[in-house]
């Protein structure tokens, strides 16, 4: 097998994905002074292939979500310092688009892979069901060779599907035979149109940022001389909610097993060990974490049926996007990268979930899904925004051909 | 008015592999505290369940052996449980879509009739954490021992189709015999192998209303089952003979107060599906050839016994109990033992020799080739029956055969007439007085004058023999 990554590769992994005998604590006080005792498969495969690997620091409690104000600050660089800077990688949790978000406040590339391509052992999550290992980079090529070095089957992962890695070599795009699709509603909400019957009519609609990038972003397609279809995709506008109810149910769920005894803080003055439990798993969490488990409890408890709803939706949804898939190769979704530069560098602001889902409301489709997503930084000086690039499950290699294609034509790499 | 109980039972069975459900550590929970674990049945950050291959076959042994159908789709559920014993707040269980569905039991009842009582179904879930209270100096202490965590258990839930403590009792002990027919577990309740909790709830005979049920726990012995049933169809009888309501709740069975005594009320919730384990799809080839690995099962291989081999109901059904037994009873009728002496021999002198010395019918030195030639020197009279069982606890100890043996003892039986003649006449003549007590007509004396022949001959005469001479010598007067 040849070496798939580059010499002298550094990759940077924060601490919700594990590292033999490297503290793990993923920003949650739940997970003070725990150390992990084996390496995460993507860690391991990394390190076989010879790759340098380096900390980097979680943003937010479990890296789950990039908080609403501090997100440019603590956005990831790319790892190596100075000119060497595009051969680095870092790796990101991607619970519901942070990979992709963190890609365009530092203006790089970000991937979120297809959901089960790469092992989920030895990452310290949160939504077993819709998070994955992002890979960010200056550098699509890198981001190819830290996937094809990652993903694929793995004894310590029953849940990955029984299926080859995709081929990831690099393959001739042709724009003239490719279709790419537009999604209607995803456009017109980027728009902050009226979600009334999706004409994709925007016109006259407040323009944010990203809408005005990814309208410039689709007549540089096409005048690359690929075809552009407006599709539509009636339950788009589900994809927060199904998200937010599945994803909470999820966490709450199974949330108990950071227990904060057996490592973490545990919390003193409690009558008998039951109750020390009980105390100890209330003083772990965060405000934003808490309030999460909490909605999922409320769901899982109160609303099951919701979640039982949540649940069939969100396999319609997929279902319906693969009904799309028949029709264009790939499709291109607006980025919104979150409120504008003055509000987001106020620093300070206390995360809420709701202006967390806000923040993510253009990237969480893929999570729902398991599409992979490919975030690409704007056309220099044509745009304000970059755009996303999502195709069938496990196109992640003709995705990377795509965007290298896109990228290359206006002058980047 | 007259009162009915309406009983079901929720059976917990330890399965015996090798390795725990999710992970590759020894399943033996026995060892010292904490040796067989790992991150993933301590559930640290990061670990992933990883479905045991063994566990999924053993399950499904098992809920063939009971008529179950498996199915094609099932899965497991994260059921919501917060106490130190399972500190990760939840245990894989599965709980929507089960292992498998429907089958059950036959048993006899007390009136002697055949009663079907119904499983609802068969699911898999793991084992939780030990807890071990110590103290340290004057400090009490609260330990985990998570060796069982994550243990491979089943749990076979029934219909509510049991009357009395009787059935309950009857039927846990035929469910025994056939899973450890099909090898899954080795069902015992004193060792914690088999838990069974019962749901009890009482009606007005006839009715076919469902009141609130109460449900007992910690029955360490199948008797244990009856005797906290009966206490508690007592206790419920009285409750609603006195106009008090009976409420949904759980008990604890004591064994020494024999009485159940309430305890803390469980927190239960929907439970959510398993991200993490993928669900089990099993093809219909996969279920046949599991099917094919199904050992005969102890009421056909009864019902068999007694057909073949002319056996009563009740021998087939004592020799079929064991699987090792029944197997051993057919390695011996197939080396051309006669049915009744191969039984006979095997429940009353093998068996209770076995045990004594704490050995395995399978793995005790005494193997079916090495009785069966014994009970065959027997058959050709060429050893009496003293002899031989002196020779079975010769065999215990070395791995002659029992030829050797018999000749190196000096045990061959003296047929010839020749050789007795002379002890019979010297017994004769010393033993005038049963002689004459015989000729007056009581026919015990005869037993009492081969007796004395055989003492004679230092137990090495044919009894057959002295038998026909003493009748041919005292016959002829
Ligand atoms: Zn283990």
């Amino acid at each position: 097998m040849k070496p798939a990554l580059q010499q002298d590769m550094t990759v940077a992994v924060p601490s919700n994905i594990s590292m033999r005998g490297r503290p793990a604590e993923a920003g949650s006080n739940a997970l003070t002074g725990y150390t992990a005792v084996e390496d995460a498969t993507v860690v391991r495969r990394l390190r076989e292939a010879g790759a340098h690997l380096r900390s980097s620091a979680c943003v937010g409690e479990f890296g789950f979500g990039l908080p609403v104000g501090g997100a440019a600050a603590v956005a990831p660089r790319p790892s190596a310092g100075g000119a060497e800077a595009v051969d680095g990688a870092e790796l990101l949790m991607d619970f519901m688009g942070e990979s992709r978000l963190a890609a365009a406040h530092a203006s790089i590339y970000g991937l979120k892979p297809s959901y089960g391509l790469v092992s989920r052992f030895g990452l310290i999550g949160l939504i077993p069901s819709m998070e994955c290992c992002g890979i960010l980079s200056g550098s699509l090529n890198t981001i190819g060779e830290v996937l094809m070095t990652v993903a694929g089957q793995d004894g310590l992962d029953f849940s990955l599907p029984e299926e080859d890695a995709p081929d990831f070599s690099p393959r001739e795009i042709r724009p003239e035979e490719i279709t790419i699709g537009i999604i209607t509603e995803a456009q017109s909400m980027a728009a902050g149109a009226e979600r009334s019957p999706a004409t994709g009519d925007s016109r006259g609609a407040p323009t944010p940022r990203g809408a005005e990038g990814f309208r410039a972003s689709m007549e540089e397609l096409r005048r690359l001389g690929f075809t552009l279809r407006e599709v539509s995709l009636p339950g788009y506008e589900l994809f927060s909610l199904v998200h937010r109810v599945v994803g909470s149910v999820e966490a709450s769920s199974a949330a108990g097993r950071y227990d904060s005894v057996r490592y973490g803080p545990r919390a003193p003055g409690a009558k008998n060990w039951n109750e020390m439990y009980l105390m100890s798993r209330g003083a772990a969490f965060g405000t934003l974490i808490k309030s999460y488990l909490i909605q999922g409890a409320f769901f899982q408890f109160e609303r099951y049926e919701a979640f039982i709803d949540a649940c069939r939706i969100r396999a319609r949804l997929v279902e319906d996007m693969r009904r799309l898939e028949s029709e264009v190769d790939f499709f291109v979704l607006p980025m919104d990268d979150g409120p504008a530069q003055e509000v987001r560098s106020g620093a300070g602001v206390p995360p809420s979930l709701a202006g967390l889902y806000e923040s993510h409301a253009s990237t969480l489709y893929a999570n729902v899904t398991g599409q992979p997503a490919l975030y690409l930084p704007p056309v220099p000086g044509s745009a304000p925004t970059g755009f996303q690039l999502t195709g069938p499950r496990l196109s992640d290699g003709r995705l990377l051909d795509l965007g290298r294609f896109i990228s290359e034509s206006w002058g980047g790499e | 008015m007259e009162f009915e109980a309406v009983i079901g039972l929720e059976i917990h069975v330890e399965l015996n592999c090798v390795t725990k459900m999710f992970c590759d550590c020894p399943n033996h929970p026995g060892d010292q505290p904490n040796a067989n674990t790992c991150p993933t049945c301590l559930w640290l950050p990061g670990a992933l369940p990883r479905l045991s291959q063994e566990a999924l076959e053993k399950a499904s042994l098992l809920s063939l052996g009971l008529g179950a159908e498996l199915q094609p789709r099932s899965a497991f559920d994260q059921k919501i449980y917060y106490y130190p014993d399972l500190p990760k707040g939840f245990q894989l269980s599965q709980i929507h879509l089960p292992l498998s569905r429907g089958g059950g039991i036959d048993i006899l009842d007390e009136d002697g009739v055949t009663r079907k009582l119904r499983i609802h179904h068969i699911h898999m879930e793991e084992d939780v954490a030990k807890l071990v209270h110590e103290m340290e100096g004057r400090l009490p202490v609260g330990l985990v021992d998570f060796n069982r965590a994550g243990a491979p258990l089943v749990e076979i839930v029934t219909e509510p189709d049991f009357r009395t403590p009787y059935q309950a009792m009857e039927f846990l002990k035929t469910l025994r015999t056939r899973v450890r027919y099909v090898g899954s577990s080795d069902c015992n309740m004193d060792d914690g192998t088999m838990r069974a909790d019962a749901n009890i709830s009482i009606r007005p005979r006839g009715t076919d209303q469902m009141n609130t049920k109460v449900e007992v726990k910690n029955m360490n012995s199948v008797r244990h089952v009856g005797d906290a049933i009966s206490y508690e169809i007592a206790r419920q009888t009285a409750a609603v003979q006195a106009d008090e309501a009976v409420i949904l709740h759980t008990r604890l069975w004591d064994p020494d107060k024999k009485a159940t005594l309430p305890m803390r009320a469980k927190f239960e919730g929907p439970c959510v599906p398993d991200p993490c384990v993928p669900a089990i799809e099993l093809s219909p080839a996969w279920i046949e050839q599991m099917r094919t690995r199904l050992p005969e099962m102890p009421t056909e291989r009864g019902e068999r016994l007694t057909a073949q081999h002319g056996l009563t109901r009740e021998e087939a059904l004592s020799l079929s109990a064991d699987p090792e037994v029944a197997a051993y009873f057919d390695a011996l009728v197939a080396r051309g033992i006669a049915p009744r002496t191969a039984m006979h021999w095997l429940t009353t002198q093998l068996i209770p020799a076995v045990r004594e010395r704490r050995q395995d019918l399978n793995t005790s030195p005494v193997a079916p080739e090495r009785l069966a030639a014994l009970l065959d020197l027997l058959a050709k009279d060429e050893i009496n029956a003293n002899a031989a069982r002196e020779v079975l606890v010769e065999m215990f100890g070395c791995d002659e055969a029992p030829e050797a043996i018999v000749a190196r003892r000096g045990f061959k039986q003296i047929s010839d007439a020749d050789a007795l003649d002379p002890l019979i006449d010297k017994v004769l003549t010393e033993q005038a007085r049963a002689v004459a007590d015989f000729q007056s007509g009581q026919v015990k004396a005869l037993g009492f004058l081969v007796g004395r022949v055989m003492q004679a001959s230092g137990g090495k005469a044919d009894p057959k023999v002295i038998r026909e001479l003493l009748d041919e010598k005292l016959g002829a007067g």
